[in-house]
């Protein structure tokens, strides 16, 4: 038996139409201009799709919440294998509601939680579960930079159905959001939140004549690891600063060095000599240092490796370094879901020298890469 | 008294290993042909259409060939007694390598144990640390083994994409000692050829160096079947040639064609060829007859290309997707792996035999029985084979 944790934030991607940027903290001046709720909407349309087209429910047990938080669509569904875990105690809901029921979620120990909303819900859940369960979202948002959502309800439903098979493993996916700080300042600038387990495509690698074994994502992580390992010992002479998100934190840490999941730390012969540097800190760092080299790595759902999640790597870090000295790694499940790598660095004339590069080699195992495209963001 | 060992059950993993596959499906049940590799076999006690053997001539039943085997064991015995570099060279070996040589139109050619012993034992030697291996992304898994066996770099492009190729490249160019390309010549799962020609003027342009594994190709493609070579019109063009002598040719073993620098290179550097012993004289006898029938009777490769495009063009008309196939391997594409395997199943109780081929070898929604076509199959076996597959697509939804 599988559990399925279901859940809707019912106010989520009301914003989009009327011009706000999410529903955070403003869903009476949306309804007020005239907003009308998509999620309930998007997240039946999955759940119908899901269970019309793959009619598998019998090994299945859903959790979920009450009225709009995720049991009328259960009910418009007609999916009846369901334990509701938590009542909201008003009928418009917020984000306060999308935590506790979390909790809940984290006490019944579901196997996965689908959840229905943008950013901003993914947050809630993260802010509770952290590592704990993983995601799945039904993409229903204003903002949707997080790489946790299927690319839509459809596709939503069809991972659903290869994870409940057994297809899909559980891999590192990031929380993306705005950064409201920076948005009151009137920069529209997206940053990472965290990173969760979410679904993904598992690797193969070709055991038998015609038989292949998955291997998790942890284990593609350790052979990166390996070959950044290698690659520091060779070069002794240079700096090598370490970027944000969930495959970078993996690799700092089997290497031993207690990394920044979130920001960018520096290291030199082994040793950490900078933590959660800030662009001034980096630039003083490169002063001291002839060679230094960054390691990037796609976060979020459009890959970005520069501009999100990231911006103490500045224009004026970045040509200091100079893109040939920038290393992708990614893993392939990571490269299935975003083929492209993407920069916005706030700077066209840098994004322009990307743009005139036209690609990476991304590091995707032990000495061995693939050609990735690379896109600034004037798409 | 016996000490009582108990560290640990140095054997569990052998039979829990099994049992793993087994309980995944994944073990090979492996079918037993009481009969020769003919286009008429009989396996498992049935009489079944042969569409999954490599033995596109279907020379591995041509007179000739026999007796170039019989002759040959008469002349020089069972067994070469050695490996080739210490006392297993024989005059017949030497005799194989020259006719090769001339039949790929190519300076030299040496001889291996098998096709995987060329690609394990050369690829390790050709390059290093320094270096770089790039490869296609569906190159065949001795490759790959040949490839993990060297401390070189590694870098895929998309399949037969010569863009990426290129991007690959310009940027090993700036980074590397040596630049090795490695490709398939005809892909064993879709049946299309890779792009040989641009490989190697791209290769040129970046002072790469260029291996095609032919093994699918020789016998099969190029003016009589003399391989990708000859089918781009670039004999002695491409660095290194390999390819088998256990596919169209009827036989058993691998070779490599191409200069005389690479085959002295060869065998004094791989060690599948120096610490394996040489093929046995019959072996040898009928390679050399192989390379005779290829050079004296070209109906063959014309009945294998006339076969390959009735069936083609008769699975199309039924509303069959044959994918991209530019040769006698023809996937039937299904869809769901289930699908292909029920196929395959039913289609070996109607009496043909062809292979599913499923997820992740191809795409989830690619499933495939892969036929491979021969000579030796007539119009009538042909026609049989197609109503299975019409009658049993039917059933199954597929067309």
């Amino acid at each position: 038996m599988i559990k399925i944790g279901f859940i809707i934030n019912p106010i989520a991607g009301m914003g989009g139409r009327v011009g706000l940027k999410g529903t955070d903290g403003v869903v009476d001046k949306a309804i007020s201009l005239g907003a009308i709720p998509v999620a309930p909407q998007k997240a039946l349309g999955m759940l119908k799709e899901f269970h019309s087209s793959y009619s598998n429910q019998d090994n299945v047990h859903w959790y979920t919440c009450e009225g709009s938080m995720g049991d009328d669509a259960l009910t418009a569904a007609k999916i009846t294998n369901k334990t509701i875990i938590y009542t909201p105690s008003h009928t418009s809901t917020s984000a306060h509601d999308t935590r506790e029921a979390g909790k809940k979620f984290l006490e019944s120990q579901i196997d996965l939680l689908v959840f229905c909303g943008g950013d901003g819900t993914a947050r809630d859940l993260f802010s509770v579960l952290d590592k704990k369960i993983p995601l799945l979202g039904i993409p229903a948002g204003v903002k949707m930079h997080s790489s946790v959502f299927g690319i839509t309800t459809s596709a939503t439903a069809k991972m659903l159905h290869e994870f409940i098979k057994g297809r899909l493993t559980i891999g590192d996916t990031e929380i993306m959001d705005l950064d409201e700080d920076l948005y009151r300042k009137g920069e529209w600038k997206v940053r990472l939140f965290g990173v969760v387990k979410g679904i993904v495509e598992p690797t193969y690698i070709q055991v038998g004549k015609e038989s292949f074994e998955s291997v998790s994502d942890d284990a593609v992580k350790e052979e990166l690891a390996d070959h950044i390992h290698d690659e520091m010992e060779k070069n002794k002479e240079v700096l090598y600063l370490f970027g944000s998100g969930g495959t970078i934190d993996f690799i700092a840490k089997k290497l031993g060095f207690d990394h920044t999941l979130l920001g960018i730390d520096a290291i030199y012969q082994n040793q950490l000599v900078g933590k959660d540097l800030n662009e001034s800190q980096i630039l003083d760092l490169l002063n001291k240092h002839k060679k230094a080299k960054v390691l990037l790595s796609p976060i979020g759902a459009q890959g970005f490796i520069l501009g999100r999640g990231n911006l103490q790597l500045s224009p004026r870090v970045i040509k200091k370094i100079g893109l040939d000295n920038i290393l992708i790694v990614a893993t392939p499940s990571k490269l299935s879901h975003t083929s492209i790598l993407r920069v916005d660095t706030g700077d066209r004339k840098v994004d322009a020298l990307f743009m005139k590069r036209e690609f990476y080699m991304v590091l995707i195992g032990y000495r061995l890469s693939r050609v990735v495209k690379i896109q600034t963001n004037n798409f | 008294m016996m000490t009582q060992v108990t560290k640990r059950n140095a054997n569990a993993f052998l039979k829990e290993e099994y049992q793993d596959l087994v309980s995944k499906n994944l073990e090979w049940n492996i079918r037993t042909l009481e009969s020769g590799s003919k286009p008429h076999s009989i396996v498992d006690g049935k009489e079944v259409i042969m569409l999954c053997s490599n033995n596109y001539l279907n020379l591995s039943n041509h007179p000739r060939l026999i007796k170039g085997a019989i002759d040959a064991a008469k002349k020089y015995g069972a067994g070469s007694g050695s490996v080739r570099a210490i006392a297993g060279t024989m005059k017949i070996h030497r005799e194989v390598e020259k006719r090769l040589a001339t039949f790929k139109r190519t300076e030299s050619s040496l001889i291996y144990q098998t096709g995987f012993a060329a690609n394990s034992g050369l690829i390790p030697q050709l390059v290093g640390e320094a270096d770089i291996v790039i490869s296609d992304e569906l190159n065949h898994g001795s490759i790959i083994d040949g490839v993990r066996l060297t401390k070189a770099q590694r870098a895929v492009y998309k399949h037969r994409d010569m863009g990426e190729l290129e991007k690959v490249l310009i940027d090993a160019d700036k980074k590397y000692r040596r630049i090795l390309i490695i490709s398939d010549g005809v892909f064993s799962m879709d049946g299309d050829i890779a792009p040989m020609d641009k490989i190697v003027k791209l290769a040129n342009q970046y002072g790469a160096m260029t291996y095609v594994d032919d093994a699918h190709g020789e016998g099969v493609i190029g003016e009589d079947g003399r391989g990708i070579g000859a089918h781009f019109h670039i004999e002695g063009k491409i660095d290194v040639e390999m390819g088998t002598f256990s596919k169209a040719f009827g036989c058993v073993g691998g070779l490599i064609a191409g200069s005389q620098d690479l085959v002295n290179f060869a065998y004094n550097k791989s060690r599948t060829w120096l610490l394996s012993g040489s093929h046995p004289p019959a072996v040898s006898g009928a390679q050399l007859a192989a390379i005779d029938v290829l050079e004296t009777e070209p109906e063959h490769v014309k009945r294998l290309w006339d076969n390959t495009v009735y069936f083609k063009k008769e699975l199309n008309s039924m509303g069959f997707n044959t994918g991209n196939s530019e040769t006698p391997i023809t996937p039937v594409i299904v869809g769901e792996s289930s699908k292909a395997k029920e196929l395959s199943n039913s289609l070996f109780k109607e009496g043909v035999y062809a292979l599913p081929i499923v997820f992740p070898m191809v795409a989830r929604d690619k499933a495939r029985i892969r036929t491979m076509i021969n000579a030796g199959l007539t119009k009538k076996d042909l026609d049989f084979a197609l109503g299975k597959f019409e009658t049993l697509g039917k059933q199954l939804s597929i067309i």
